[in-house]
């Protein structure tokens, strides 16, 4: 219940700007039903109208008075609430699609920025797959449900209340048989559509562990064919699909059973409206004409008065899908943001340290990563951050930009706190690169300029030249203007790594944490990237989290992390004499993970 | 279509009962204006006993309605369950059977989407078409013919009907069609910024750049709504536009059954029925055209699955070969190789001769074709000229067993299957003892970190192995390929994500251990193939120098100056 709760919290906060067109809707569509449901009355009303005058015309003695004029006007008001009822419903869904196209695409909007806003965290408890799930099914499945369900519901509500209405202002013994089945159509209903949920449910299970084995097999598929597995993998796979064909059996009969189930239901009722009806016609004494029109109404009505019933249960599932969505995207607006102290201090520039003062940090509660971590960079100054994989080298990273905020301590730039420092200032002037490289669909060009938009193609150029992927962006036959897309990447790793360098170098940061990758590329692809680093650090202040041997001998100073804490700390030669863990590192080639 | 028909033999019984409920739930549907039709009659005529006789026909048709309808639900779900657990398992025996050149040409991501969405898809559309596609021509012609039966001086109008809706929802699904193409493009380029947005969240936030990147979506996020919306006005034009083109057939219908009461009278009772029809009509036509819009969908997967079951493997073994027990010897006989679609050899004019036991390393700039040659020994691709011979046998007449018994080939990037460390290595040999196992793990250097956890090799293998560094998968996917003591080894780069001191243990291991093996080593650092019996120098494509690494160095000036660039980097190596 609190998820419906919720659900309708999400969709007033979006919807709320449009409750003038929405009420306007809303009219229109009463007014709609209404003439949808008056209309079969005019129609009965001519069919009497029409009988009478044939009795009338076959009478001799009325033969003279018998006018065809009473049907003529029936027949004329039912073509004129049929033609009001088009038009309004034209108005109403016209409108209505205005409305739910825009409201789905301000979610969307909504929800992207304010992604935006959140903190790291979110993004690192998070798989990727499932945070994107929300744009690409339940933004989709809220779209489907505007469009094909929530007004669908307010139209078919105020159907089913108008034919009830009407059918009582008809004749009222009828109006009651039409709607005894009713019950039993809606435990029917209820029955039918809990057993396909539960099943349904069996069914997504067993489909996920299903694509969960295809999945690993076929993009396994390299060693099964090296260790000549085929056999055993067809074996694995024949009791999933099994299972599934089983699941989704059970689902699909119980799910498609409602459409004819309800239809049985509304003809058994037609059935029983028509023997009642012509059973009181007859046995009420009713007058012969007067009683076919009510029998053509009613037919009419049982029909309509089933409609809704019908309907809701086949838009059920999409409801249903929609609250999930609206709980899910409410899920994401109740994510805490990232916060700029109000008034915070600008930061200009280094002007002389950053430093680490006895840090104390956890990503979970009492699952500490550093346990009082002091490190201290001096203007101008390369530190090397060295340790085994698990060591922390990655959190002092995030903590220096501040993605996380420290659980004890403090970060300071030029001795100020970076939780007093204006973030965005912050960002400004920290530069950074990291151990993935990350493109963005656009141009070479929107990707270099991507810190700094307004950047002239002079300095593009430059940055390149510096990151040494420009000689390689000018064979392309586009050159700067090549479009860069994530599918089918004309980059290797290693020109990806270049590209993020002089995307970093283009900023023209003062201070810069450089995350080195790891993964392997050619010797001369490497040569380059060294190159390029080498540029990137000259003449900055720097924070390097290093795996290659030349860019630790450079170092001004290397700082060793083992398990949350600083072991060592000093030169590479003063280390290398000390004989600790550094120089053990270091014997063994300084390839670290 | 083809797949479909050869699917759909087995079960042609369900098929055949579930069409035949189609028809009966069709006829009733269609009988039931009819029956009305003789109440009104029965009415008019104040003929008691007909009416009741009526009626109860009338309840017995809704029941056979209901009945059937739910019969044909069943055969539907049965059989097309079953058509799409067939076509997988067809699928996935087919998939089983490609070499790497048939993987790659497809792409594992692309094969997975075959196996998951599209036969979702193709069952969908079976369903779809034994539960109402049948329907829709049986109701559409029965209530035709029907309505023309009832008021046959009508006939125009329903004619008139048919033609004007037809018309009109030609024109607008063309104009929709259009959009459609639009929007899936929209939809993929959103879905692509927010992806992009997500794997570089850390960029864009060091950046500052999160107002841009809004900027961004935003601008790609209204053009979307834009279309949402022209196609939501199509839509409600659409609608009401077709219910008044059949309100008015429905009105043209009454007035002229009004003006020619006199000489028809019986008219009286048909005009409900005969309206019944009208909207019968109507409805067939609107749901087959949405019906068809789907079904083309279906069509598309069921093509893509045709391509994957029509693919013949571009590699087979010889099954009449026996099974033999081959030696380490290995020789290439002027061998040539070129990727299918590529111009340019892989491999050209290549021949050595390794014996038993001895061990190779194979080094050369990316793109020389060290992989390319390694996985012609394990017959991974077929040579396109010359011949690759294991134990003096031509390895186009070994049969699978054999070739995989003698053959290990570690790849470049370690895969771990979700299960336990044991059921990974067993991969390698499914007969393994726990004492096998240990010994693997020792020479990979793996049973140090094994050995730590309580559960030892029984130790979970989470999926996507995230459980493991990627050092640790390695040595566990090297554990794999010694666990059978294969008489051939082949490490392709497997070493690149441990430090220098466990490559070296690993090395030592292997020489102490598994000695009659013949062990290729393919490595980007020439320090991993320093103490090898010989090395094999590539460029582009060429063998360029073989011998011992002193060797080398007087002879190949490639390989010097590989081993000088590497040195200068490497300080002390």
């Amino acid at each position: 219940m609190t998820d419906i709760k919720r659900a309708i919290v999400y969709f007033a906060k979006y919807l709320k700007r449009y409750w003038l067109s929405l009420s306007f809707v809303t009219v229109v569509t009463v007014i709609s039903i209404y003439f949808e449901v008056k209309a079969p009355v005019y129609m009965g009303q001519a069919i009497t109208e029409l009988a009478n005058y044939v009795g009338q015309y076959m009478n001799p003695q009325t033969q003279q008075t018998a006018s065809m004029t009473p049907f003529y006007k029936a027949l004329g008001l039912m073509m004129l609430f049929f033609v009001v009822t088009a038009i309004t419903m034209f108005i109403s869904s016209f409108i209505s699609s205005r409305i739910s196209a825009e409201a789905s695409g301000r979610m969307r909007i909504g929800l992207f920025a304010k992604l935006q806003r959140m903190t790291i965290k979110y993004f690192d408890t998070h798989r990727d797959g499932e945070i994107l799930s929300l744009f690409t099914s339940d933004l989709d499945n809220i779209f489907n449900a505007m469009n094909q369900a929530i007004f669908q519901l307010l139209s078919q509500f105020a159907l089913f209340v108008g034919v009830i209405l009407m059918m009582f202002n008809q004749n009222v013994k009828l109006a009651l048989v039409t709607m005894a089945s009713t019950p039993v159509a809606i435990i029917v209903a209820w029955f039918v559509i809990s057993r396909a949920r539960h099943y349904i449910d069996q069914q997504q299970d067993a489909t996920g562990k299903m694509n969960g084995y295809i999945n690993e097999q076929i993009n396994g598929e390299k060693i099964i064919i090296t260790q000549g597995l085929q056999k055993e993998s067809i074996a694995g796979f024949a009791p999933h699909n099994e299972t599934v064909k089983q699941a989704t059996f059970r689902g699909q009969v119980y799910s498609g059973m409602l459409f004819p189930l309800m239809q049985g239901l509304s003809l058994l009722n037609l059935a029983i409206v028509i023997f009642f009806g012509s059973w009181l016609v007859v046995h009420d004494g009713m007058d012969k004409s007067v009683g076919l029109g009510l029998i053509v109404v009613f037919v009419n009505y049982s029909q309509q008065y089933y409609q809704p019933i019908t309907q809701i249960t086949s838009i059920y599932n999409m409801l249903q899908l929609a609250v999930t969505g609206a709980r899910r995207l409410s899920d994401v607006d109740e994510q805490v943001e990232e916060i700029s102290p109000v008034n915070g201090q600008k930061l200009t520039g280094v002007s002389s340290n950053v430093t680490l003062k006895d840090i104390h940090f956890a990503y979970q509660e009492n699952k500490e990563i550093l346990h009082g971590v002091s490190i201290d960079v001096q203007k101008g100054e390369m530190v090397a951050l060295v340790g085994p994989t698990g060591s922390g080298k990655t959190t002092v990273m995030n903590l220096l930009n501040r993605f996380y905020d420290v659980t004890g301590g403090a970060v300071t730039f030029d001795g100020v706190d970076v939780r007093d420092l204006d973030l965005k200032s912050l960002r400004e002037h920290v530069g950074i690169v990291l151990q993935d490289s990350v493109l963005f669909s656009g141009t070479i060009a929107d990707n270099i300029k991507f810190g700094d938009p307004e950047a002239s193609d002079e300095a593009m150029i430059d940055a390149a030249k510096q990151a040494n992927i420009h000689d390689f962006i000018m064979t392309l036959p586009d050159a700067y203007q090549t479009k860069v897309d994530d599918e089918n990447s004309i980059f290797s790793t290693g020109q990806k790594q270049l590209l993020s360098i002089a995307r970093t170098i283009l900023t023209n940061p003062s201070f810069l944490i450089l995350d080195e990758a790891t993964s392997n590329v050619d010797t001369v692809t490497e040569a380059r990237i060294q190159a390029a680093m080498d540029n990137v650090i000259a003449g900055r202040t720097s924070f390097v989290i290093a795996h290659r041997l030349k860019t630790i001998l450079g170092a001004d100073k290397i700082v060793v992390l083992k398990d949350g804490q600083v072991i060592e700390e000093g030169s590479h030669e003063a280390l290398v004499a000390e004989g600790g863990f550094y120089a053990e590192l270091y014997h063994n080639q300084m390839v670290f993970e | 279509m083809q797949i479909l028909k050869d699917h759909a033999k087995p079960y042609w019984r369900d098929i055949t009962f579930s069409i035949l409920a189609v028809i009966v739930m069709a006829g009733a549907s269609l009988w039931q204006p009819r029956l009305l039709q003789n109440i009104m009659k029965a009415i008019i005529a104040d003929n008691q006993s007909q009416v009741m006789q009526y009626g109860i026909q009338l309840l017995v048709l809704a029941v056979i309605g209901l009945v059937a309808g739910v019969i044909n639900t069943i055969f539907a779900a049965k059989v097309s369950q079953s058509i799409a657990a067939d076509v997988r398992a067809n699928e996935y025996k087919k998939i089983q059977s490609f070499s790497f050149g048939n993987i790659e040409k497809f792409s594992a991501g692309n094969l997975v989407v075959r196996m998951t969405n599209d036969v979702n898809q193709v069952q969908q559309l079976v369903m779809m078409f034994l539960q109402s596609l049948t329907r829709i021509p049986i109701l559409f012609v029965g209530a035709f013919i029907l309505a023309l039966m009832t008021l046959p001086r009508l006939w125009w109008i329903v004619v008139l009907m048919v033609i004007l809706i037809a018309l009109s929802s030609q024109i607008v699904f063309k104009q929709m069609g259009k959009f459609f193409t639009r929007i899936q493009k929209l939809i993929d380029k959103t879905n692509t910024l927010a992806k992009e947005n997500l794997q570089g969240v850390r960029v864009v936030k060091s950046f500052n750049q999160e107002q841009n990147e809004t900027t961004r979506f935003t601008e790609n996020s209204d053009e979307l709504t834009h279309v949402n919306t022209t196609i939501g006005y199509l839509f409600s034009t659409m609608i009401p536009m077709f219910m008044l083109i059949s309100y008015v057939a429905i009105g043209a219908a009454v007035l002229f059954v009004g003006r020619g009461i006199i000489q028809h009278p019986s008219d009286l009772a048909a005009i409900t029925s005969f309206i019944s029809y009208l909207m019968q009509i109507f409805f067939a036509i609107m749901i087959g055209g949405m019906m068809s819009t789907f079904a083309s969908r279906g069509f598309v997967s069921l093509a893509r699955i045709k391509e994957v079951l029509d693919t013949e493997p571009d590699l087979t073994y010889d099954t009449n070969a026996e099974d033999l027990d081959l030696s380490g010897d290995v020789s290439f006989k002027n061998v040539a190789f070129t990727y299918p679609g590529d111009q340019k050899p892989a491999l050209e004019n290549i021949s050595f001769d390794v014996k038993s036991g001895e061990m190779i390393g194979i080094v050369g700039a990316t793109g020389s074709g060290k992989t390319t040659l390694a996985q012609l020994i394990a017959r991974l691709y077929d040579p396109s000229a010359g011949e690759v011979t294991v134990g003096g046998v031509n390895l186009k007449h070994v049969n699978e067993k054999s070739l995989r018994r003698a053959v290990s080939y570690v790849l470049q990037r370690a895969i771990l299957f979700s299960g336990t460390i044991a059921g990974n290595l067993r991969q390698g040999n499914q007969g393994a003892s726990e004492t096998e196992l240990q010994k693997a793990a020792e020479i990979a250097q793996a049973a140090e970190f094994v050995n730590r956890y309580d559960d030892n090799f029984e130790h979970e293998v989470e999926e996507r192995s995230a459980n493991f560094s990627g050092g640790q998968k390695q040595r566990l996917s090297i554990a794999r390929g010694v666990v059978g003591n294969p008489k051939i080894l082949i490490l392709d780069d497997s070493t690149s994500a441990l430090d220098a001191r466990s490559e070296k243990l690993v090395q030592e291991a292997l020489d102490r251990d598994l000695k009659g093996t013949t062990t290729f080593v393919i490595a980007e650092k020439i320090s991993s193939v320093l103490h090898a019996d010989r090395i094999l120098v590539l460029d582009e494509g060429q063998l360029v120098g073989i011998g011992s690494h002193q060797e080398l160095l007087q002879t190949s000036s490639i390989y010097t100056e590989i081993y000088e660039t590497q040195k200068a980097k490497g300080a002390n190596a």
